[in-house]
């Protein structure tokens, strides 16, 4: 009896424990994820890593919990060699099921929430369609910036370059400049094909539709020279579809601007343009029938496409 | 030790009939299985062919679904210079259509009854109607002013009446098979899956058509 | 009929497709469903075997940043090739085949529905496969839009051929979709219809639960596809203006289409995995299913949910805010009626009396790497955070992590544990177990990087990328290489067993069912009489009868 007992309340304890152990790995893990985006450069990028750690976190308690169980009986529960008997013909258990349907029904509302709450505060999309479902934008993260209101800043997506012109400056670049700490307002255009606007230090992402102008906000928080991708796969130079987006003081930005005015518009440098150019020349190139890159943009600003991005 | 617990335990779970135990078998259960047996290829056979057309109807739908939201989401729906569909001709192909199934439920009918020459009569009437059908379309194409390259109506417009009346001209194609096979002798005895689901077919050819009839003719 | 019994007392007179005496038959326009089973089995594993060379090559150009091995065009070939016969000439026909071998033994049928239908559908195959592979060698080369095919990408067409690489594509998936469509309808009718005597929808064993509910996908998910590829088709080879945004078309409306039909497919694939996990842990357990009932009903409650979330792979396409909030808590739904198999599963496990037997090994694996993909398809679910990673390696890593991870893992232990039925002999468990090792080894290195750098922001279909992301690229490719050689012991020990493997006897893993019931390999008609079903499936350590026999009726 007593034996018993003590059995019984050592394994709860043992399972208590176990439980306890995971969770604290898995809130290590959560918070190591920060590690494994680049640095937050944008308002967004906040949100989203918190969201992401909160994933984390949850996803790591659920994977050790079930592995570490599979893991347990492989490990101690091994039939002996010899041994043709059976196990104990349990064939469920009632309370056990409501309780895994449950618990993850509630785990997702939770998670489900958070990302909305999440998206609701990024208010990234402009008009695409109904705004945002709620109106929880009372505390949402582009108040924190300063609004100045400004015309869109033009981005013009084609195979295989960006460009972006700054209408009220009548400025074009192929490399984008965004005062920090201020409300970036862009509007996506597609000459041609899919193409997708994409930072990773800023977490945002938006494919760029051809026939479609796609009003797209964020608010870079963090000066620096990031990286913009084509993301949405759009041929054959998708690959090298890059640029270059550089965060600066809105006093560089404004002597930037001005700079880049006084300048008289040249073809920059393109890569996709000059592989292809490259290739052409080359009589025995490897390669299959390709779409013709569009030519260099004409630019009054022309980045050198060398890789200088954090 | 091993081999003797394992069969053992084989017995007690699969009781895996011996062989020669079949000959033991209630020999009247045997012949009923038979029997059933044809019966249930035919119902099979139903079966599967009422599976295949809701998938079919998945097809018809998604095609549905393009048109409604291009027409809703189209700046300028019709091509340059184009007012709107003529709805009279097409009204009376809708309807000649549409009796004709009923026409083809009284040709079963007929042949449920074994009375072969009412079935092919009715039958051919069926066919007759599905052929003028086609032939009203093929008119109605041939004096459109658009193709299929103008725009999205056009491409729609002829995407939708031309899959359809692909429908309806393998339904008409089927019917001439189910007649000509109506003069094998003793051919229709049995069971007439060939004939019943060449109907069923037949009526799905209808209901889309009325859908179809609706969306491009008459919802403006 | 009337020479059933005496057929019966002679069974060693009957053809016995899968014994490996007579091989010429799998060449022939059998209608036996077994034969077509591993028609089936074999075509597809070829064309796994092609498909995974061209990673090979893949992961080759990705060790280093530069696009240097292949030219641009090529990779972006090799990866549209990769995916697309991974998924059509692979996933789908060994499904198929598992399905066609096992669910008429399982569920004490003779035969399929439609038997010729089913040879139809399974020589519809090689001929689109032949297709495919084709398409490599006409100029311009094959497809290179990726296997969505997303216009206007698609419908480019630089050589300004009418049979061009997509034309060819295209024409594929729509005869895949021919052969699949005859391949459910004939499932579908096999076990609504032709389930032996006593067999109701509750004593049926999960594997054939799961392959319903993947089938009935198939019926409503693929008409959708083939209305956008007849679209597609219509637009790149006449210029209609369906999909064209010059002309006025809408290229969002295909997505749409596309994965309507491709977002469910992915649970067509891996639910007969399901199936295949339900069998096997119980087995090797040697305990009952946990919650036999509510793990079957699942997989239809998945088959419902699977139609209302496809806008997930579109959260940072042309859609509005509320469409992506909407698709993002249908998706995540999903995780309810998964999470009640997987506790089950574990359920099912604890407690055994275990045996690592290469089968469970793989079974066992494969549900581990499932639940991290699950994990992270939960998290790309959530819109917010997808909008980072999407269209990045995190999603490459997800999907492998399933789709080889489960999926393959999941057929390796379906193959192994049905092996002996297959053949009538057993396979050889060192070198099971060697393949376990490096398979499980190799698919964690390959693709386990790729999340962090998807994470960091790689994008996918790159031949080249920035310097930042190699390390993790080179340890890919190193899983990836140690993934092919794994192959090599799989197929030494199937082709050196199937020859002349130790005879298995009829049931080596003292398994409870129907299939383990008749001799190995199983007679032509399967069964001598049609077996009366009077117990649940999965009876272990109980002493309850699966079936009543003859003897018994008097
Ligand atoms: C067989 C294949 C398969 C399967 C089964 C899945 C399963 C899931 N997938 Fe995956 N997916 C793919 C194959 C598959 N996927 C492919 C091929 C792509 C990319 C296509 C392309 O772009 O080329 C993709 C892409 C993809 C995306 C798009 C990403 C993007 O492009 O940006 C998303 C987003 O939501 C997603 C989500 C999910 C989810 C939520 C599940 C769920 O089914 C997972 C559910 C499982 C679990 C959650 C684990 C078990 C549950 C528990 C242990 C219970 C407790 C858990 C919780 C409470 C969370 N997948
Ligand atoms: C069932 C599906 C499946 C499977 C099993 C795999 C298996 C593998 N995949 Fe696959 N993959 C996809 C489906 C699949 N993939 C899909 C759908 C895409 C998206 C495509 C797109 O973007 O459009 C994709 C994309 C994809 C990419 C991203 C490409 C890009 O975005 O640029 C990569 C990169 O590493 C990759 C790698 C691999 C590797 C290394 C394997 C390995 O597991 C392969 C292991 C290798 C073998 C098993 C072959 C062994 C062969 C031999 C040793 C030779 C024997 C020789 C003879 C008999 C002649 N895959
Ligand atoms: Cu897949 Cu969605
Ligand atoms: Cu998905």
């Amino acid at each position: 009896m007593f034996y018993q007992r003590w059995f019984k309340q050592r394994w709860i304890l043992v399972v208590i424990g176990l439980a306890i152990a995971d969770t604290v790995l898995s809130i290590w893990i959560g918070q190591q994820s920060y590690r494994w985006v680049p640095p937050q450069a944008s308002a967004e990028s906040i949100l989203v890593d918190d969201l992401f750690c909160l994933m984390t976190t949850v996803g790591s308690l659920i994977f050790f919990g079930v592995v570490g169980t599979l893991v347990y009986s492989m490990i101690f529960q091994r039939s002996p060699k010899y041994d043709t008997s059976d196990g104990p013909p349990i064939e469920g258990n009632l309370k056990l099921e409501v309780i895994w349907t449950v618990i993850p029904s509630i785990v997702i509302v939770g998670i489900a929430f958070a990302s909305y709450q999440t998206y609701d505060r990024m208010e990234i999309l402009g008009d695409i369609g109904p705004k945002s479902l709620g109106m929880a934008t009372a505390n949402a993260a582009p108040m924190t910036a300063e609004v100045v209101k400004t015309d869109p800043i033009e981005v013009r997506a084609r195979q295989w370059a960006w460009e972006f012109y700054y209408p009220e400056q009548a400025v074009s670049s192929t490399e984008l400049h965004l005062p920090v700490n201020q409300r970036a307002n862009l509007k996506l255009t597609s000459e041609d094909v899919l193409h997708g606007f994409f930072v990773p230090a800023f977490r945002i992402k938006q494919d760029i539709i051809p026939g479609r102008e796609i009003d797209f906000e964020f608010t870079p928080i963090r000066e620096g020279r990031y990286r913009v991708r084509d993301s949405d796969y759009s041929g054959t130079y998708f690959a090298a579809n890059q640029s270059t987006v550089v965060v600066e003081s809105a006093a560089a930005y404004q002597d930037w601007l001005a700079m880049a005015a006084a300048q008289s518009p040249t073809p920059a440098q393109n890569r996709a343009y000059r592989e292809f150019q490259r290739s052409r020349e080359n009589p025995n190139s490897q390669g299959w029938a390709t779409v013709e890159p569009a030519a260099p943009p004409v630019v009054n600003y022309a980045s050198s496409d060398e890789e200088s991005y954090e | 030790m091993a081999m003797a617990a394992t069969n053992r335990w084989l017995q007690t779970h699969l009781r895996r009939s011996d062989p020669v135990s079949t000959t033991n078998v209630d020999q009247s259960l045997e012949v009923a299985t038979v029997h059933a047996g044809e019966h249930e290829e035919e119902d099979n056979r139903m079966f599967g062919f009422i599976v295949f057309l809701l998938s079919e109807s998945v097809i018809f739908l998604s095609f549905f679904v393009g048109y409604i939201v291009y027409k809703l989401s189209s700046a300028e729906w019709y091509p340059a210079g184009f007012e709107g569909l003529e709805v009279r001709e097409p009204l009376i192909n809708t309807i000649v259509l549409v009796s004709s199934s009923f026409v083809i439920y009284f040709a079963e009918r007929f042949l449920h009854k074994e009375n072969l020459w009412g079935f092919r009569i009715f039958w051919l009437l069926t066919m007759a109607m599905g052929s003028f059908f086609l032939f009203g379309q093929a008119v109605e194409w041939l004096h459109l002013p658009f193709g299929f390259k103008d725009g999205l109506f056009g491409g729609t417009f002829y995407l939708l009446t031309g899959f359809h009346g692909l429908h309806v001209l393998t339904g008409v194609l089927l019917q001439g098979v189910m007649l000509g096979r109506s003069f094998i002798p003793n051919n229709y005895a049995g069971g007439e899956y060939g004939v019943n689901a060449t109907s069923i077919f037949w009526h799905f050819v209808d209901v889309i058509w009325i859908i179809l009839f609706i969306l491009i003719y008459v919802w403006r | 009929m009337s020479n059933a019994s005496l057929e019966a007392l002679q069974p060693s007179l009957q053809p016995q497709p899968g014994a490996p005496d007579n091989w010429k038959r799998f060449f022939t326009f059998s209608t036996d469903h077994k034969v077509i089973g591993i028609q089936y089995i074999v075509t597809a594993f070829v064309f796994f075997l092609f498909a995974g060379l061209l990673a090979m090559v893949m992961r080759g150009e990705l060790l280093t940043p530069e696009a240097d091995l292949v030219d641009r065009t090529v990779y972006n070939g090799l990866f549209t090739m990769h995916g697309t016969l991974m998924l059509f000439m692979w996933t789908f026909p060994m499904l198929n085949g598992l399905a066609n071998y096992l669910v008429p033994l399982m569920i004490g049928a003779r035969d399929m529905a439609f038997p010729r239908l089913n040879a139809a559908a399974f020589w519809l195959v090689p001929v689109f496969g032949v297709i495919l592979t084709a398409s490599f060698f006409i100029p311009g080369g094959p497809s290179q839009s990726g296997w969505w095919a997303y216009p206007p990408v698609s419908l480019q067409n630089p050589t300004g051929n009418l049979i061009n690489g997509q034309s060819m594509w295209i024409l594929a998936v729509a005869l895949s979709g021919i052969s699949s469509i005859m391949g459910a309808v004939n499932i579908v009718t096999t076990i609504f219809r032709m389930r032996a005597p006593g067999m109701g929808w509750f004593k049926m064993p999960v594997f054939c639960w799961t392959v319903l509910a993947a089938q009935l996908i198939q019926l409503f998910g693929l008409p959708a596809l083939t209305a956008g590829a007849v679209m597609l088709l219509f637009d790149l080879t006449v210029g209609t203006s369906f999909f064209n945004p010059e002309l006025g078309g809408d290229p969002v409306l295909y997505q749409h289409f596309f994965w309507f039909y491709s977002h469910p497919a992915v649970y067509v694939i891996i639910l007969p995995i399901f199936g295949v996990f339900s069998e096997i842990f119980p087995v090797y357990s040697r305990k009952p299913l946990f919650g036999y009932p509510v793990v079957a009903v699942s997989s239809l409650v998945i088959t419902g949910l699977s139609g209302i979330v496809w806008v997930h792979h579109m959260f940072a396409s042309g859609t509005p805010g509320w469409m992506r909030m909407l698709f993002m808590f249908s998706t995540m739904t999903i995780s309810v009626p998964t999470g009640i198999k997987v506790f089950a599963w574990v359920a099912t496990v604890w407690g055994g009396k275990i045996r690592l037997n290469t089968p469970m090994l793989f079974a066992l694996g494969g549900l581990i790497m499932w639940v991290f993909a699950g994990i992270t398809g939960i998290m790309l679910a959530s819109a917010p955070f997808d909008i980072h990673v999407n269209n990045t390696y995190f999603v490459v890593g997800h999907f492998h992590y399933v789709i080889y991870g489960a999926v393959v893992m999941g057929f390796y232990a379906a193959i192994y544990h049905w092996f002996p039925k297959m053949t009538g002999r057993m396979y050889y468990e060192g070198l099971g177990k060697l393949h376990f090792v490096l398979t499980f080894i190799g698919a964690n290195l390959n693709f386990f990087p790729m999340h962090p750098a998807g994470l960091m922001g790689m994008p996918r279909r790159v031949a080249s990328y920035d310097p930042e992301f190699a390390f993790w690229n080179v340890l890919a490719s190193l899983g990836g290489f140690l993934l092919g050689v794994s192959t090599l012991p799989f197929l030494l020990n199937m082709l050196s067993s199937w020859a002349r493997g130790p005879e298995a006897g009829d049931n080596p893993w003292r398994a409870i069912g129907l299939e383990w019931m008749v001799s190995s390999p199983p007679p032509h008609e399967n069964f001598d009489e049609i077996p009366v079903v009077v117990s649940r499936p999965y009876g272990y350590g109980s002493d309850e009868p699966l079936v009543a026999n003859a003897s018994e009726k008097e």
